[in-house]
C-alpha cells in the first residue's frame, strides 16, 4: 500500500497556487526526495499531509486515512516542519520528554533517540547553546521519538556544513534500512541524489516528476560539447550544424549539440566540411543537477513566485 | 489529555521565567504591605489608583486585614499572571514549535485545554508563593499604628478565603492573557492590549456618566480578588468572570482550530 496517495491536490493562498492538482504515490521503504525550486510548494505539500493545513480541492491519504482525519496517522509519521522548534531555555532532554509526554512515548524513547543522532553526552545542556546543526539533529530526535514509519523532514540540512550533510545523510540512510520511509524535501537536488530511492519533483505548485531515481537518470540526454578555433567561427558553426540537421541547445561555453557518443566523428565531418576546425569536442551526460534545472527552470523559484503574484497571475 | 497537561508541565519548567513569575508576586505582595499601613488614611477609597486599591483603616482592622495585601495589589498580580499566560502562550508560536506540537497533537482544543490547565496549576502556586510574602510582610502594616489585634481571629478561613479569591481573579487575569496571545500570537501584543484595557481603557470609561461600570472586566476581577464589594456581589462578579472567561476561550478555542499555524 502506498505511504501516501494525492488526488488533484490544490492549495491556493489567495491568488497564488501553491499546489495545483498534485496527483502522486508515494511507495513505502526508503528515501524520496521531495525536490523543487524556492518556493515550489513543497513545505505547502507537507504541511498538507500533515494537517496542519486544509487543502483547497482534492484529496490525500496518509498511511490509507484520509488527511482530514490527521489523528489517525499522527502517531505514525514523525516531522521536522522547515526549522527545528524549541523552547530555547529548555535542555534537549527537557524538550523531549515534553513531546514524549505530548505522544504518550515511553521515556525510555527519550534516551534512544538521543543516542541514535549522538546528541547523549550533550542533552542537559539548554537549546540555545546548541548550534545549527546540533539543533537539526535533535530535530530529527524529536521526529524519531514515536518510532514513526514515515518521517517528513524539510530541509533537514539546511545550514549544515559539509561534515554535516554527510553525517545527516548517513543517518537518513541509516532510518531507511531499519524499514521506514523517509520522505526529504531540499531545493538542492545534489543534496537528495545520492540518497534517495524515489524522487518527486514539483515547481509552482506542478508536479514535474515522481518516480525512481533509475527512471529520472533515464531522461539525462547524451550530448556533445563543442568549440570552433576561432570564437568568430561560433555562429556560422551554429547555423552549418542546424542547416544540416544537428539539434542544439544552449550551452556556457561553445555549442551543445544533442547527440550520442557515436555521432562525435559525423560532427567533426561536418565541421571540417564548413572549414572550421573544432578546438574542443567532448562527449558527455546530463548531469541531475543540469535536468533539474530544465525541469525546474533556471530562475529563482520565491523571485518568479513573487512577480507572477505582482502581475495578478496565478503560478 | 493527561498526556497533553504533562507535556504542557514540562515545557512550563521554566527556571528562570518561573522565578520571574513567583519573585513579583512575592514583591508586590511585600510591597504592599509595605506601604498599606501608612498609606491608609490619606487616600480617598472612592478614587483607587491604577494597580492597586488600598482598603479603609476599618477594613484592614478586622480579621481579614490580615490578607488585604493580595486584594490591595491583585491587579499587579493580574498583570504578572496575564503576562506570564501570554508569554508561555506565544512562545509556541515564536519557537514555531505550535507546527510540531499540532502535528502530534491534531485535536488542537486538547493542546488549548491542556495549557490552560497547566497554567492554571503553575497560577496555584504563584498565588501560594503571594500569600506566604503577604503573612511574611503583614506585620509591617502593624507597624504604622494600624491595630491588628483582630487579626487572630479565624485564621485559616481568612488565609483560605484571600487566596482562593485571589486565585479565582487570577484566572481571570491568565485566562485573558491566554485568549489574546492566542490570537495575536505575540505576548507583547497580548500585555500591551490586556493590560491597557484593564487599567487604562476602562479607567476612562468610568468616567462616562451612564456607562456600565460594574459589567466590566476590571471592575469585576476587583470584586472577585476583594470577594464581593458593595457595588458587585461576589456571586455576581464570579458568573461575570466566569462568563468572560467562557466566552474568550471560545472565541480562542475556534480561531485556534481553524487558524493555519505554519505561517
Amino acid at each position: 500500500m502506498a505511504v501516501v496517495t494525492t488526488t488533484d491536490l490544490t492549495r491556493r493562498f489567495g491568488p497564488i497556487t501553491a499546489l495545483d492538482a498534485v496527483t502522486l504515490e508515494l511507495p513505502p521503504g526508503g528515501i524520496i526526495g521531495l525536490v523543487g525550486p524556492n518556493g515550489s510548494g513543497k513545505s505547502t505539500l507537507i504541511r498538507v499531509l500533515l494537517g496542519l493545513i486544509r487543502p483547497t480541492s482534492g484529496s490525500a491519504t496518509v498511511f490509507g486515512h484520509p488527511i482530514t482525519s490527521p489523528k489517525r496517522y499522527a502517531s505514525g509519521v514523525g516531522t521536522m516542519i522547515e526549522s527545528p522548534a524549541f523552547v530555547a531555555s529548555l535542555s534537549a532532554r527537557a524538550n523531549l520528554v515534553s513531546l514524549a509526554h505530548l505522544h504518550g512515548t515511553p521515556m525510555v524513547r527519550v534516551d534512544e533517540v538521543l543516542a541514535q543522532v549522538g546528541l547523549l553526552g550533550r542533552d542537559r545542556e539548554p537549546v540555545r547553546r546548541f548550534s545549527l546543526g546540533m539543533k537539526q539533529r535533535l530535530g530529527i530526535a524529536a521526529a524519531l521519538l514515536t518510532d514513526p514509519d514515515l518521517l517528513i523532514l524539510d530541509e533537514p540540512t539546511n545550514g549544515l556544513d559539509p561534515a554535516g550533510i554527510v553525517e545527516i545523510r548517513g543517518l537518513l540512510r541509516g532510518l531507511a534500512r531499519d524499514g521506514r520511509t523517509v520522505i526529504v524535501s531540499s531545493h538542492v537536488l545534489s543534496e537528495l541524489e545520492a540518497i534517495c530511492d524515489h524522487l518527486v519533483v514539483i515547481r509552482f505548485g506542478k508536479l514535474l516528476f515522481a518516480g525512481t531515481m533509475v527512471e529520472l537518470l533515464g531522461r539525462t540526454r547524451d550530448h556533445i560539447d563543442i568549440a570552433p578555433e576561432h570564437d568568430a567561427d561560433l555562429e556560422r558553426l551554429a547555423t552549418v550544424l542546424r542547416d544540416d540537421g544537428w539539434e542544439l541547445v544552449p550551452a556556457e561555453v561553445g555549442l551543445r549539440v544533442l547527440a550520442g557518443a557515436d555521432r562525435t566523428a559525423a560532427l567533426n565531418r561536418a565541421a571540417t566540411a564548413a572549414g572550421i576546425t573544432l578546438s574542443r569536442l567532448a562527449f558527455a551526460q546530463d548531469s541531475l543537477e543540469e535536468l533539474f534545472l530544465e525541469m525546474t527552470g533556471r530562475v529563482d523559484g520565491e523571485l518568479a513566485g513573487a512577480r507572477d503574484a505582482a502581475e495578478g497571475k496565478v503560478a | 489529555m493527561l498526556h497533553v497537561v504533562r507535556s504542557e508541565f514540562t515545557r512550563l519548567a521554566q527556571r528562570r521565567t518561573l522565578l520571574v513569575w513567583f519573585g513579583l508576586m512575592a514583591l508586590f505582595a511585600i510591597m504592599v504591605n509595605t506601604v498599606m499601613g501608612s498609606a491608609v488614611g490619606q487616600m480617598d477609597p472612592s478614587m483607587p489608583s491604577p494597580g492597586v486599591s488600598f482598603p479603609t483603616r476599618a477594613e484592614l482592622e478586622a480579621p481579614g486585614g490580615l490578607m488585604a495585601g493580595l486584594s490591595a495589589a491583585s491587579n499587579m498580580f493580574g498583570v504578572v499572571t496575564l503576562s506570564l499566560w501570554a508569554f508561555f502562550t506565544a512562545q509556541d508560536y515564536s519557537s514555531g514549535l505550535i507546527r510540531l506540537l499540532v502535528a502530534g497533537e491534531p485535536r488542537r482544543w486538547r493542546l488549548l485545554a491542556g495549557k490552560a490547565i497547566a497554567l492554571v496549576g503553575v497560577t496555584a502556586v504563584a498565588v501560594t508563593v503571594a500569600a506566604l510574602a503577604n503573612l511574611v510582610a503583614a506585620p509591617a502594616v502593624g507597624a504604622s499604628g494600624i491595630s491588628t489585634e483582630a487579626w487572630g481571629t479565624d485564621v485559616p478561613t481568612v488565609i483560605g478565603e484571600a487566596w482562593v479569591n485571589l486565585f479565582l481573579s487570577q484566572l481571570v487575569w491568565g485566562a485573558l492573557g491566554l485568549v489574546i496571545a492566542v490570537l495575536s500570537r505575540s505576548a507583547m501584543v497580548a500585555v500591551s492590549i490586556g493590560v491597557g484595557y484593564v487599567l487604562v481603557v476602562e479607567s476612562l470609561i468610568r468616567m462616562v456618566d451612564g456607562a456600565p461600570v460594574d459589567q466590566l472586566l476590571g471592575t469585576t476581577l476587583g470584586a472577585i480578588a476583594n470577594g464581593g464589594t458593595a457595588a458587585v456581589a461576589y456571586s455576581s462578579a464570579l458568573a461575570l468572570g466566569a462568563t468572560y472567561v467562557i466566552v474568550g476561550l471560545v472565541i480562542a478555542g475556534i480561531v485556534f482550530t481553524r487558524r493555519d499555524v505554519t505561517d
